[in-house]
């Protein structure tokens, strides 16, 4: 919610993030040396960012990421165990006390999808999650899913399915099936 | 614009006794020049608090650095207060106009390599009054990335690796096959539900 007069969450936003042109960007800058209210909720906005880089820094939370991200990721010096895996085909995975990411690299042609969805299934308990319409880059060819590194850690022995699924017109097709079988490291 | 219309309204009689907090920044100013030399210090403390969180932002979105914005936030108020007492701040109703424009040809200097602290340091460090930060409320970690894990996918992806590194639109998007103005609107309703379940409490 904005108050009359502040900056609209948006302009805070492109001004944060460099987005802003010269004009916009010094108009916000006024504004916020001589309002109280719009530097707290720039601070809060602050708390935030640096509150997603510090999950991400240690795996505290799933995502659908691109290579570009985890080359990043990895100059930062963030240690990511990578699992690239075909369609059809299985690997043997783990977690190490040394990993700070665990990311699953699903191959896949992606070309011509206009919605994918990727459901994981663990067999033994019948248990399944589906992520509903995944960012994807359809040149790239693969889906890079990071795995919370919490919830692996606490995984025993396991077998899991990865299902890579494209929608379009109500109809879904499997690009690929993708099996992790992960032990305790 | 309207600069002033967002500020809350002081809930005060004319007259009556007001704590140092109650003042606007204006009065804090006037206090200033008004002990020169002398120094009030509760004043100078009272003004640093405010203006130090503005500072430091604009560092962190300018210099990307929080040892280089703290260092900032030091430097521009060390310079501020020296020229208050000096009584060398010719329009005290624009102070916030003359505090970033401080910030801003303090950012162009570190960029250049930075000599100029080393002057300010000396001239001015002693001078400093101790403060605390007018600062946010603390962000509740684990709070976040339960809310974070329950976001839709497409909002968790552009947050993640818009914040992770305060990446633009147009980056983001090129990494993850969107169209900026796509990234704009997921970003913008990812921030939203993000706060709506860090702070309301929603799961």
């Amino acid at each position: 919610m904005n108050t009359p007069g502040c900056l609209t969450d948006l302009d805070l936003i492109a001004w944060w993030l460099r987005e802003s042109d010269a004009s916009a960007t010094s108009a916000a800058e006024e504004h916020l040396f001589a309002c109280a209210h719009c530097t707290a909720r720039l601070q809060r906005l602050a708390q935030f960012g640096a509150g997603i880089r510090l999950a991400a820094q240690s795996g505290a939370v799933h995502a659908v990421l691109s290579e570009s991200f985890l080359a990043k990721l990895r100059d930062d010096g963030v240690r990511v165990r990578e699992y690239r895996v075909q369609p059809g085909m299985s690997v043997a995975c783990t977690i190490t006390a040394g990993d700070d990411l665990v990311v699953s690299r699903l191959q896949a042609e992606l070309r011509g999808a206009q919605r994918i969805d990727v459901v994981v299934e663990e067999p033994a308990s019948g248990g399944s999650q589906r992520l509903h319409d995944i960012a994807f880059d359809a040149g790239s060819g693969e889906v890079v899913l990071a795995a919370n590194s919490r919830q692996v850690r606490q995984m025993g022995v396991t077998t899991l399915h990865m299902r890579v699924l494209a929608l379009q017109d109500g109809a879904e097709r499997e690009l690929g099936v993708y099996t992790f079988n992960h032990s305790p490291s | 614009m309207n600069l002033l219309s967002c500020r809350p309204v002081r809930p005060y009689a004319p007259g009556v006794h007001r704590s140092i907090s109650m003042l606007e920044e204006i009065e804090l100013a006037q206090r200033i020049v008004a002990a020169g030399a002398h120094r009030d210090a509760e004043a100078e403390a009272e003004l640093c608090r405010r203006f130090a969180p503005r500072i430091r932002l604009y560092g962190l979105r300018h210099l990307r650095s929080e040892a280089a914005a703290a260092d900032l936030v030091q430097d521009v108020l060390m310079m501020t207060l020296e020229k208050l007492r000096a009584g060398a701040v010719r329009e005290l109703d624009k102070l916030a106009s003359f505090i970033l424009g401080t910030s801003r040809q303090t950012v162009v200097d570190a960029r250049r390599g930075g000599q100029r602290r080393e002057r300010i340091l000396e001239t001015f460090a002693p001078t400093l009054p101790q403060f605390d930060e007018d600062s946010a409320v603390p962000l509740d970690s684990a709070r976040l990335e339960h809310c974070l894990e329950r976001l839709p996918e497409r909002e968790r992806s552009v947050l993640v690796m818009t914040f992770y590194d305060d990446r633009p639109a147009d980056e983001v998007g090129a990494a993850l096959g969107l169209k900026a103005g796509n990234v704009r609107v997921i970003r913008h309703r990812g921030i939203e539900r993000l706060r709506l379940c860090v702070e309301g409490g929603e799961s």
